[in-house]
């Protein structure tokens, strides 16, 4: 192993030397994260045209400059996103310059986005057929029945994404083009750290323990790289440049990672069971609401999106997606970022939408 | 000290001031007699130890009942009774409420925790003496030079690839996976016996319980697939003929074609 090569000799004695400096630097930062606490998220101008239970269908406006094309984007297929349960959407329209949402829609698009709310003690009993079949299947039939319509294009981001095939299998003449972000269908690959502590859990006793709060998810995500995410990335504000904007930005972030809405019982115990525990998916055993979700089924045109360095869907749980569809129009694409660097980072607010919107400009 | 696992609520001045302490607390461990005068390489196999220690308090305290079933509890509440099983809210109701010889199932399975956090214990100091030994061999004679605050920052970078490596290594371990889970089995199986108790209870004083309450919502939700169904058939059958035109052949087709069928399928909303 390489010896560490930078000075170190303020270990020795003369340790106190920059202490002051950095004591400044503590106090300066922790005023401007103070500062920096209200931030408002979500920037994207939207309307409530749907909801079935906790469930809420939006529309996003068009922007101002986007809407003097607006003929053409009423005739375009909507696009649809489906979110997963576990995360807020709003990390897809965060801030103007760190928008999914919003270069979709300045390329023209016509989006709706699905926010799940916030299951309680009422839905516990929500199960995964209740979620494929009645909440994103509702918001298909709205969408389609609102534009007269016969088929959208979908987008499902991380477990949405696996939602997303399931409805796909389920209902292929409903989806026109299908693009999927950081989503898993092989739970087994020997990278998937969550996959491994997850697979003995007693999906039973979840199930009777009742909704699992968004606390505790958090906590199993922190717990898969704990200095990085709970110490370092916060130690690393130290040497950051005093620009407030940035640390506004990282404060966004912050917001969202912590901002997680409790799961629904049954959906999350049957969501253990069936992908991380007997990976049904890729097996295709899977069954929803008596029916058999055959990845093969799916013929439409799939663009395929996954981050190279993924701590939590491995980017080989992603790319075997290309082995189980039965498309021959296929684009799988690694992105070098990580999982969250996907929704927000500079470089997945750059080349994720760039890549969606031509490719489904290729696909009308 | 911030526990990271005990806040996981939007608290980023709190969260940073944690970092922050623990950052001074690591830079005042290599500071430490063993490390060696001003100027002199310092002896970093003698840090080891101190940094090992310092680590595995940090890792016990952060992870004292498992990172998921910990996370929920409230902060300073530890790795006791309450703190496993309130990770899925507040309970209704400690063990010593429930009768005598129920209470014993949840008295065993919180020594079963105690049992299964011990063991856990058991990785966390192998974890951290392996992070520190990691560090010493990276660290080599480093030595010279002016004090800087960057290069405070860069053994902190240093330290944190160690952790994770050795972290990553150990809890990949099919043993330590089985262990985790559980560590989640016995702090669910507790809540829910103790859930099982307040039950007992609440059926006492005729009050409904959270499985009665449970099988309504089923029901309801039964009624509610049904009515979908039904209305949809209604929606889906032809006219019936009336008497008048009754065997002239006139309405035993029904008048929408299979596409406008499917429209009309995906008209129909669910109802909440």
């Amino acid at each position: 192993m390489r010896p560490f090569s930078a000075d170190a000799s303020f270990l020795a004695g003369a340790a106190g030397a920059f202490v002051p400096e950095l004591t400044l630097r503590v106090a300066d930062t922790l005023a401007r994260l103070r500062q920096a606490r209200d931030v408002t998220v979500g920037c994207s101008a939207k309307r409530a045209v749907w909801s079935f239970g906790k469930t809420t269908l939006y529309e996003y406006l068009p922007l101002r400059e986007a809407a003097r094309d607006a003929p053409q984007r009423s005739a375009a297929r909507p696009l649809l996103i489906c979110f997963a349960l576990v995360n807020r959407p709003y990390v897809l329209d965060l801030q103007p310059d760190r928008s999914l949402v919003r270069r979709l829609l300045d390329a023209g698009l016509s989006v709706y986005l699905i926010d799940w709310g916030d299951p309680d003690d009422a839905d516990r009993c929500l199960d995964l057929e209740d979620y494929v079949e009645r909440h994103l299947g509702g918001c298909v039939r709205h969408i389609l029945v609102s534009r007269g319509t016969s088929s959208l294009d979908l987008l499902g981001v991380c477990q949405g994404g696996v939602l997303s095939l399931c409805y796909t299998a389920l209902h292929r003449r409903e989806v026109a083009n299908l693009v999927t972000l950081t989503t898993p269908v092989d739970f087994h690959t020997p990278d998937n750290l969550l996959s491994k502590w997850v697979r003995e859990l007693d999906t039973e006793l979840l199930r009777q323990s009742g909704n699992v709060p968004g606390e505790a998810l958090n906590g199993l995500f922190l717990a898969l790289m704990p200095f990085r995410l709970t110490q370092q990335k916060y130690v690393r504000l130290l040497a950051g440049n005093s620009d407030q904007r940035v640390l506004e930005d990282f404060v966004r972030m912050e917001r969202w990672i912590f901002d997680s809405p409790p799961q629904a019982a049954v959906a999350l115990a049957e969501f253990v069971r069936w992908f991380y525990q007997e990976n049904r998916l890729i097996r295709g055993t899977l069954r929803i609401g008596g029916k058999r979700v055959d990845l093969a089924a799916i013929v439409q045109p799939v663009l395929n999106l996954y981050a190279l360095g993924d701590h939590i869907v491995p980017p080989a749980a992603s790319a075997a997606m290309e082995r189980c569809l039965g498309s021959r129009d296929y684009t799988g694409c690694g992105i070098d970022t990580g999982h969250i660097g996907m929704y927000a980072s500079r470089k997945g607010a750059d080349e994720i939408p760039s890549r969606i919107i031509s490719w489904l400009r290729e696909r009308p | 000290m911030q526990n990271p696992f005990m806040s996981t609520a939007f608290k980023p001045d709190l969260a940073f001031t944690g970092a922050a302490e623990r950052f001074f607390e690591l830079l005042k461990s290599f500071s430490l007699p063993g490390a060696g005068a001003a100027g002199a390489a310092p002896d970093w196999s003698a840090l080891a130890g101190s940094l090992a220690g310092q680590f595995e308090q940090w890792l016990k305290s952060s992870q004292s009942a498992g990172p998921w079933f910990t996370a929920a509890s409230a902060p300073g509440s530890g790795a006791g009774f309450g703190a496993a099983a309130a990770s899925f809210g507040p309970l209704p109701l400690g063990a010593g409420a429930a009768p005598q010889q129920d209470a014993q199932r949840s008295w065993d399975l919180v020594a079963r925790l105690a049992q299964l956090q011990a063991q856990l214990a058991s990785y966390w100091g192998e974890i951290a003496h392996d992070a520190a030994q990691r560090f010493v061999t990276r660290m080599g004679a480093a030595a010279g030079g002016a004090p800087t605050l960057d290069g405070a920052l860069k053994l902190y970078e240093l330290w944190v690839n160690c952790a994770e490596e050795s972290y990553a290594a150990t809890v990949r371990k099919e043993e330590f996976c089985r262990l985790q889970a559980q560590l989640a089995n016995a702090s669910a199986a507790l809540l829910v016996e103790q859930r099982r108790h307040a039950e007992t209870l609440v059926r006492a004083f005729g009050l409904p319980s959270r499985n009665e309450v449970d099988a309504l919502y089923a029901q309801l939700k039964e009624l509610r697939t049904q009515l979908a169904e039904l209305t949809e058939a209604r929606r889906a059958k032809p006219p019936q003929p009336d008497r008048a035109t009754a065997g002239r052949g006139v309405g035993k087709r029904p008048a929408s074609t299979p596409a406008r069928d499917r429209r009309s399928r995906r008209a129909r909303k669910p109802r909440a």
